[in-house]
């Protein structure tokens, strides 16, 4: 897992932006940015939601300097908010994609039905459809449980800490990661299935 | 002997099971949850890791580029304790941010004006057409970004409860109403149709948020929501923004040296 912490620097800058010093706040910005749009990308998986979030988790951890405790890492603290930024992007884009499946219409089935007339196991073309699936097995899950299963999966926070990111309690927590990992296997299971037949 | 459930394989491969010495001691004797587990894991490895987008070394300072103008917004960091004072605080910022972009615009618009207009007896103010149109540019492409944070904060507001608080927002898009109006016109005269529809699209939505009530329903927001969405104005509004600051930005680098800009 990436982190930003760590770093001395930082306690001296979250300081003085304390004190309004937008300087000390730019290079807490400049510092940590790249991190956080790393996150971000990983969590939404898509470019422009991935800015959004940046911006959100800077404008928030500015309104929230005060709640910063000097003991933490900012980098950390950091981490957490821009989690809670991007999920809250996620619920959002989640809500919107309903609408959009509602009126359109599953897509998924006519993807399995165009793949299985292929004759013969292509393994390039089984590997693509589990991407497939698994891209689908994404798209069916709660906003809750992506964000929860990529923080613990992909960016290996603790339950303690995605807890604390996601505003739920541990065992909440740890049914959306559940959650999430039964949705990619039933979705990979699938996939073998269709894998292995000729 | 009872076999380890799919969760407790799921929380044990993650480290997050309950009893983990006791799972360990279970999966020592018995071969199929052994095999179970392992399958978890395969299948877990066969999730790709998403490698984000290169950014260039740069990035850090385009990024606080973009969000010094919404931090200069902000008030002053207060007390997270002094929750009332905070929230009143912010709320004069809003309306400060809000007053703002009237009162630019009326001066901008005019100084656009007094160029095109000025009584042809009377020498105007040295304000040449390359400066006019930068000046109109700049301040159009800094309302976009203003009427597009508005739209992103009312596509994200309201995602849980009964109903939503959007005075504020309201206050904010009030103001961006007269401001808009202005631009519309003097784009609208200076012969952008472009941009001009965009505006008036985005008018016609301000002035829906500003008349609402300011105690919004779910659903009522939600059809603020979809009429953003269904006309595809966010989009609009962002690529007409990176379109009109790709235009300023030639026009900077077109302007020949030490060549003066009345601003």
């Amino acid at each position: 897992m990436e982190r930003m912490d760590g770093r001395d620097d930082d306690t001296e800058a979250v300081a003085q932006a304390r004190t309004g010093d937008a300087d000390a706040f730019r290079r807490l910005v400049e510092r940590h940015s790249a991190h956080v749009f790393r996150l971000a990308y990983r969590m939404t998986r898509n470019d422009h939601d991935a800015e959004d979030v940046v911006q959100e988790a800077f404008l928030k951890a500015y309104r929230s300097l005060d709640r910063f405790e000097e003991r933490a890492h900012f980098g950390s603290w950091l981490h957490r908010i821009a989690a809670n930024c991007a999920y809250d992007v996620l619920r959002a884009r989640l809500r919107r994609d309903e609408r959009v499946e509602a009126s359109e219409g599953p897509e998924g089935d006519r993807t399995l039905a165009v793949a299985s007339a292929d004759p013969g196991p292509d393994r390039l073309l089984a590997g693509r459809e589990v991407q497939s699936r698994l891209k689908g097995a994404l798209g069916r899950m709660s906003a809750l449980e992506r964000s929860a299963f990529t923080l613990r999966h992909l960016e290996g926070m603790s339950i303690a800490e995605i807890s604390r990111a996601l505003d739920l309690d541990a065992s909440a927590a740890k049914q959306s990661v559940f959650r999430a990992v039964r949705k990619l296997r039933q979705a990979l299971g699938d996939a073998a299935s269709w894998e292995a037949t000729p | 002997m009872r076999h380890l459930s799919e969760e407790e394989l799921v929380l044990h491969h993650f480290g997050d099971a309950d009893s983990p010495a006791a799972l360990d001691a279970h999966l020592e004797e018995c071969a199929a949850c052994r095999a179970a587990l392992a399958a978890v894991r395969a299948d877990l490895s066969a999730i790709d890791v998403p490698e984000p987008p290169e950014r260039g070394a740069d990035y850090g300072a385009q990024v606080w580029s973009r969000l010094q103008p919404r931090l200069a917004a902000e008030p002053r960091v207060v007390s997270i304790e002094d929750a009332p004072a905070r929230t009143a605080a912010r709320t004069r910022s809003r309306w400060r941010r809000a007053w703002a972009p009237l009162a630019v615009a009326a001066s901008l618009v005019l100084a656009f004006l007094l160029g095109r207009h000025w009584p042809q007896a009377v020498p105007p103010p040295a304000v040449s057409a390359a400066a006019r149109e930068r000046i109109l540019l700049v301040a159009v492409g800094d309302h976009l970004e203003r009427s597009e944070m508005l739209l992103v904060e009312l596509v994200n507001a309201g995602t849980e409860g009964k109903a939503v608080d959007i005075s504020t927002e309201q206050q904010w898009a009030e103001e961006l109403v007269g401001a808009n109006r202005l631009y519309r016109q003097t784009v609208a005269r200076a012969g952008d149709p472009g941009v001009a529809s965009v505006l008036e699209e985005l008018e016609r939505l301000l002035v829906e948020v500003a008349h609402r009530p300011s105690s919004l329903s779910l659903a009522e927001l939600d059809e603020i929501r979809q009429r953003i969405e269904s006309r595809g104005l966010l989009f609009r509004v962002r690529v007409m923004e990176t379109q009109v600051r790709e235009k300023e930005k030639e026009n900077k680098e077109t302007q020949l040296p030490g060549g003066k800009v009345v601003s």
